[in-house]
């Protein structure tokens, strides 16, 4: 049976206010090593505020989140920085890469925030670029790359890290179909052949296909599960 | 990579960095340009009234300091002989020269006034000083004659003088009785300093010294070889000189001279403070732009684990690369400009009269002083560091989710 990589209990997220709102409510939730799961629901359902609370970003009003046996909510600021940094990959919806940077360089950088030595990090960079299909882009930088090859160059970064799992928040919402397929059949391929666990939050039905895993979410409530 | 992201950063909004870039080049370049005017201006005034007129140290009995009365002489010949050897001896000296200097009236058909009588070795005065060269009209006891009297320009005029006018002076002799003797101007002087040529006039120390009966040295002209740590050498100096003599310095000779360097060290520092408060202000908006502009990417980097050491290191590095580059655009043209006026001077002639005044030529010629290239740059750093800090914690202060979604 594969290990539970994050293990939520009880979390809650409430926004104070003139009217509270709940965006998660009271979430009990096991993800495995290897899943493929995506979270899904509508606009201001509150997933990507659970996916804000996994990935560390933001703080839960209550309830535990335990990533790899680390209750990540009792973790400082500067400890969370670093546990992020070591743990958790991130693929955000506009790619969010650093311009002035090479592919290449956007790949190693997280590396160099972890102190790793420049060789490995070039062939780190190089292995996980031509794994995401984008040999001989090494040099481009993100203004010289499609919106495809962009989210491309941000999953072999969020993949550089060797994290734990990825994140990713609605990652096809800036792409077109075939963009998506190809990123899809990627995340696919990785989450198969190197047991990466990765954790969608979307409402585009190709991603939600492709899940081997769907929790619905709903006012900040788990709908279902399957 | 940190140091190259920051580098390329900068690049990103090539017009916006290049302004900034420009700003403290310009800033620098002008602030050298005044240093190198100031100092041009200042040094050639010191210059000037010490290689004129009062050299750079003087010595004189300590009688002659409390009251500078006739009778309060250095000593004998043979005293003041020994004395100037001995001064001579050491290694930083260049000459010296004896004077005897009374309190006086001079009186013409016109007008009296007080004046300072400097009896003169001619032949002292043309080695140590270039007042002799200093003359508009006449000569410097050049030629033969009895009781000449070499006058300043701005006096004579004062007192309705030209060449072989005669006058009368009238002094004290070494017993407190009052003399008079008449001159006849031989020659005109006119220094730089109009101060002084209003008050002093020269005559030959023979001729005085038919009026005194004796010879009378109140004072011993010391020029160094040059004016350079002359604070220094006076302390030096002071130390061989025997008791009852006592040295001054050309700051303490002529206060204002000393007064007006140290007034402009502290200046030419209050100027550039204000020209890199200007660049400061200047850096600080750029810094806080770029910030703004990048939010959703410091955003992310935050997120994927980029820590706050790091992140006000990039910010750090940006502000002072931006220094870095500007910094020594402005020393070089700066230098480069002050070497090309240092050969073709700053022509000031409409000004001439009022810096005449001054104890300045109108052509001025700036100086290089490469002691302020380093408090330059040492400024331009630490204007750098100070810059960086509000961008830095702006950047620190940001939520990596909101930043994200661009809020």
């Amino acid at each position: 049976m594969s290990k539970p990589v994050i293990e939520i209990k009880n979390l809650e997220k409430v926004y104070e206010g003139a009217v509270p709102v709940h965006a998660v409510n009271g979430i009990n939730l096991t993800i495995t090593e290897g899943e493929f799961t995506a979270l899904k629901g509508p606009s201001g359902c509150g997933k990507t505020t659970l996916l804000n609370l996994l990935g560390g970003l933001d703080q839960p009003t209550s309830g535990t989140i335990e990533i790899g046996g680390v209750d990540i909510t009792t973790l400082s600021e500067n400890q969370l920085i670093d546990f992020r940094l070591r743990n958790i990959g991130f693929v955000f919806q506009a790619y969010n890469l650093i311009p002035v940077l090479s592919a290449q360089e956007n790949v190693s950088f997280i590396m160099l925030l972890q102190d790793r030595p420049k060789e490995e990090r070039e062939a780190r960079a190089q292995q996980l670029l031509e794994a995401v299909g984008l040999k001989g882009k090494e040099g481009q930088r993100p203004g010289q790359l499609s919106g495809g090859q962009q989210q491309r160059v941000a999953v072999a970064r969020a993949l550089a890290s060797k994290p734990q799992f990825v994140l990713a928040d609605e990652p096809t919402a800036n792409l077109d179909s075939t963009s998506t397929a190809n990123l899809l059949d990627i995340m696919e391929k990785l989450n198969k052949e190197e047991g990466m666990t990765f954790v969608f939050a979307t409402h585009d039905d190709r991603v939600i296909k492709k899940a081997r895993r769907i929790i619905s979410i709903e006012d900040g409530k788990v709908l279902s599960d399957e | 990579m940190i140091f190259k992201v920051a580098w390329r950063n900068i690049w990103r909004s090539k017009v916006r960095s290049f302004i900034v870039i420009g700003s403290i080049a310009v800033g620098i370049w002008a602030g050298l340009l005044i240093i190198g005017f100031s100092f041009g201006m200042n040094n050639e005034r010191t210059a000037s009234a010490i290689g004129t007129t009062i050299g750079h140290a003087q010595i004189h009995s300590t009688a002659f300091d409390i009251e500078p009365l006739s009778g309060a002489v250095l000593g004998d010949d043979v005293a003041v002989d020994e004395l100037r050897e001995e001064v001579e001896h050491l290694p930083f000296v260049a000459g010296t020269a004896q004077r005897t200097v009374l309190q006086g009236m001079i009186n013409s058909a016109k007008s009296a006034r007080a004046v300072r009588i400097m009896g003169v070795w001619p032949e002292d005065e043309r080695a140590q000083t270039t007042l002799p060269v200093s003359l508009v009209e006449g000569d410097f006891f050049e030629s033969e004659g009895r009781n000449r009297l070499v006058i300043g320009e701005k006096l004579a005029n004062r007192l309705g003088l030209k060449l072989r006018s005669k006058v009368v002076l009238t002094f004290q002799d070494t017993e407190g009785t009052l003399s008079r003797a008449s001159f006849r101007v031989s020659g005109i002087y006119k220094t730089l300093n109009a101060t002084w040529d209003e008050f002093h006039l020269y005559v030959h120390h023979e001729d005085l010294e038919k009026t005194l009966s004796a010879p009378l040295v109140h004072e011993v002209l010391v020029r160094f070889t040059e004016t350079v740590d002359t604070d220094e050498k006076t302390v030096e100096l002071a130390a061989v000189l025997p008791n009852g003599m006592s040295l001054k310095s050309w700051k303490q000779v002529n206060p204002e001279l000393g007064f007006a360097d140290d007034m402009m060290a502290i200046m030419l520092v209050l100027v550039l403070g204000i020209i890199m408060m200007a660049l400061l202000f200047g850096i600080i908006n750029n810094m806080l732009m770029a910030i703004l502009e990048r939010r959703r990417e410091l955003g992310m980097l935050m997120a994927v684990g980029l820590n706050k050491r790091k992140l006000f290191l990039m910010i750090l590095l940006e502000t002072l690369i931006l220094g870095f580059v500007g910094g020594p655009i402005g020393i070089v043209l700066g230098d480069l400009s002050t070497r090309i006026m240092m050969r073709i001077g700053v022509d000031l002639t409409s000004k001439k009269e009022g810096l005449a005044e001054l104890g300045v030529q109108s052509i001025i010629y700036p100086e290089i002083v490469p002691e302020y290239y380093i408090i330059i740059a040492i400024m331009v750093v630490t204007t750098a560091l100070i810059a960086s800090i509000l961008p830095a914690v702006r950047a620190l202060k940001l939520n990596p989710v909101e930043a994200i979604r661009g809020q």
